[in-house]
């Protein structure tokens, strides 16, 4: 049995150093590391083995299935993947901050050109797993990760499935509550990209008010926060809706008025809060799709979206790679 | 398909092709029909020479604790007439019979066709890089398929799986998991010809319906029942042979749309590569003589005289790269049906004796003994 095994047994572990832990997920612990013959910093997810009773992990085998097809300079880089004894490692780049850190740091700001920039990548990344059949469905601040150089890039594909079949039933518990979109509350067995769309409206909400948009303290009131920010769906707007699985007697909000959105983001432009309406649309098949957005006006009125080398950065006392002077002075002015 | 956002400003149009090029399935799993056969040969040699140096560590052993009987049947024991490793050909015989194997196991735990045939193109994978002289295709059928089952979706407990299989424990499928996970070399997304299908259902519609119908006798239900019946013909023929790694999923659903009814599907081609694109180059055409029009009025005779000339050359070669183009969708489509039906057919008592065999090979001690038992009870 070992010829397999001794092949990679020796070869690829020894190419990269595992430095330090830096983390520990549910299912994996995290090193940083060296690729030694490029000296490129990278960040080994080691998958602990023996928790689960079946075998290898489930979530870890989607990582990789998906991230070994999404190549693009917005979706986290799998760099490889080597087992050492029945452990599995993904070998990803390094990615020092996440978006969730940043929105919880509050003496940093964010312009309009800031979080411009932010979406776009987002969408830019999530164009790519769409066209490619492939739903994320866990998007939040968290799982989008920062490199040194700006760039953001979608991680944490455990929970990501493809689109490859025909009608099959789909589970509707995926998305963290905050971030779930309404045809998921109602338990909905089938539901599209647009799943992806929602989260990500929440986050550019999130963005602009630097507290989360529809924090539901459990499933039930998930419901409640929603449709009091966003009106309570309807038959009218939402075909047969009524139909959904746990769809029940709710109470009844209006539809927040244009003003009242306004007012909700006060530094929104009127193209920011249409493109925010059309992918927070609670008809699934309303919602604006990843090449729409992209198409967006929003994206092409002023202020252009921040290069990202430019945009604002976590650990301002601990140098990366590209910070320079310019960035730390403009955090402290503003 | 789709436009790519910002990116259009490079690369207008991301085809669907395009995308399937960057796939592993494309870029690390797909072959030549000669380069596919030497793949498997030198799977086969490889587990060949393994297997004797399994034999050959048995063999020594045994020789020095039997030194009588050896020298006393040196024709019997010697070690060339005792290693009967499994031909290329039966190699590949046994694995069709396990690739069978695959479906009569998934069908009865009613796994998914698309557990069925990732699990399928797992087991094939895992023998092109190793033989069944190293790993017995029975347990690495069953971790294929229980490993297909939890990346396709649909997830079922070890103990469960393991009640179910014959004389299987979780271990026997727990331990292969990861090796087969390395043979696989982390790729796991494997691409089938369904939605493909299903995509050419559709625009059969569209092409041949609309916005009349083309052919008398074909409305909505006769492409129905193509495709019903094209679905079936994946299952039956594409599934089980190793299309996957020659031709891309759309390519093997045309093939069985085409085994299926040439007719029809051949009207869609013709209407999708001939004439439509004659439509489009006429459109181009009218649009360039506007604009020349809107230019330079006088010199617009001369022009367009020399322009017409041009224009006729242009549709020529235009025309016959349709054609071309046709004629090579056509022969690939042909030669996907011929692969995929020229399948090998292995007789009971054939599988019984090649299953023998690579048990043997497997184990060589239990075959050594047995003979060394047979000799020493003649001598007596
Ligand atoms: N690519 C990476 N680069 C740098 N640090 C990382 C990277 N991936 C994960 N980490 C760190 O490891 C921690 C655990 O990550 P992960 O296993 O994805 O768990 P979770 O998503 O549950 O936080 C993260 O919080 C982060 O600090």
């Amino acid at each position: 049995m070992t010829e397999a095994e001794t092949d990679t047994e020796n070869v690829p572990q020894s190419k990269y150093t595992k430095d330090k832990k830096v983390g520990e997920g549910t299912y994996a612990v995290v090193y940083l590391g060296v690729q030694k013959h490029t000296k490129r910093k990278i960040a080994i997810k080691e998958i602990k083995t023996g928790l689960f009773k079946d075998g290898l992990d489930m979530s870890a085998l989607r990582e990789v299935k998906y991230l070994q097809e999404l190549r693009h300079p917005n979706v986290i880089e799998l760099v490889d993947v080597f087992g050492t004894s029945n452990n599995l490692n993904l070998v990803l780049e390094f990615l020092p901050c996440d978006l969730e850190v940043l929105i919880k740091s509050k003496d940093i700001m964010f312009l309009a050109a800031d979080i411009k920039s932010w979406l776009l990548m987002t969408f830019r990344g999530l164009h790519h797993c769409h066209r490619m059949s492939i739903l994320h469905r866990d998007l939040k601040p968290n799982n989008l990760l920062l490199a040194p150089d700006g760039q953001l890039k979608i991680a944490d594909f455990g929970l990501a499935r493809g689109l490859g079949n025909l009608n099959e039933d789909l589970s509707s518990n995926v998305v963290t509550r905050w971030y779930r979109a309404p045809e998921l509350l109602f338990g909905a067995k089938h539901y599209t990209a647009a799943i992806d769309i929602w989260s990500v409206g929440i986050i550019f909400a999130e963005l602009m008010l630097r507290i989360p948009y529809l924090p539901g303290k459990d499933d039930v009131d998930q419901l409640d926060v929603t449709f009091k920010a966003l009106g309570t769906p309807t038959e009218q707007i939402w075909p047969n809706v009524s139909n959904l699985p746990l769809y029940n007697s709710l109470r009844v909000y209006p539809p927040p008025s244009r003003q009242e959105l306004r007012n909700r983001f006060i530094a929104a432009t009127d193209k920011a809060l249409d493109l925010m309406i059309s992918m927070t649309q609670l008809d699934p098949s309303r919602r604006c799709n990843t090449s729409q957005a992209l198409l967006h006006e929003y994206f092409t009125e002023l202020p252009s979206p921040t290069d990202p080398k430019n945009l604002p950065k976590n650990k301002p006392n601990e140098p990366t790679v590209e910070s320079n002077g310019n960035t730390t002075k403009r955090r402290k002015v503003e | 398909m789709s436009l790519g956002g910002s990116e259009t400003a490079k690369k207008p149009y991301v085809s669907i092709d395009d995308l399937y090029r960057k796939s592993t399935q494309f870029q690390m799993w797909s072959f030549t029909k000669s380069a596919l056969e030497e793949t498997k040969k030198k799977a086969n040699e490889n587990g060949t020479k393994v297997a004797k140096q399994r034999l050959l560590n048995e063999y020594n052993n045994l020789k020095e604790s039997n030194r009588t009987l050896f020298e006393q049947y040196p024709q019997e024991l010697n070690i060339d007439t005792i290693f009967d490793p499994l031909t290329f050909e039966e190699e590949q015989k046994y694995l069709h019979f396990y690739c069978e194997k695959i479906i009569t196991t998934a069908d009865f735990f009613n796994m998914a066709t698309q557990v069925k045939a990732t699990a399928m193109s797992f087991f094939k994978k895992f023998y092109l890089v190793n033989s069944v002289m190293e790993y017995h295709p029975k347990n690495i059928l069953y971790t294929c398929l229980f490993l297909a089952a939890k990346l396709e979706y649909y997830f079922i407990s070890i103990e469960s799986y393991c009640k179910i299989l014959p004389k299987t424990e979780p271990k026997d499928i727990l331990d292969l998991e990861f090796i087969v996970l390395l043979s696989l070399k982390f790729t796991l997304l494997v691409y089938h010809p369904f939605r493909p299908l299903y995509g050419f259902f559709l625009d059969f519609q569209a092409v041949l319906l609309h916005p009349s119908p083309l052919m008398y006798d074909v409305n909505v239900d006769k492409l129905g029942h193509l495709y019903n019946q094209a679905k079936e013909w994946l299952n039956k023929y594409a599934i089980i042979s190793y299309v996957g790694f020659m031709f891309t999923p759309p390519q093997i659903a045309l093939a069985a749309m085409y085994d299926i009814d040439k007719r029809i599907t051949n009207k869609y081609l013709q209407r999708k590569y001939l004439r439509e694109q004659l439509d489009a180059i006429k459109e181009e055409q009218d649009e360039k003589k506007g604009q020349d029009e809107q230019k330079h009025q006088d010199e617009q005779k001369h022009q367009d005289e020399q322009k017409d000339e041009e224009v006729t050359d242009d549709n020529q070669s235009l025309e016959s790269q349709q054609r071309t183009q046709y004629e090579t969708i056509v022969r690939t489509i042909v030669k996907c049906i011929r692969i995929a039906k020229a399948e090998t057919q292995t007789s009971l008592q054939e599988s019984k004796d090649i299953d023998r065999k690579c048990f043997f090979t497997l184990n060589p001690a239990k075959m050594m003994n047995k003979k060394i038992k047979k000799l020493s009870s003649g001598t007596e």
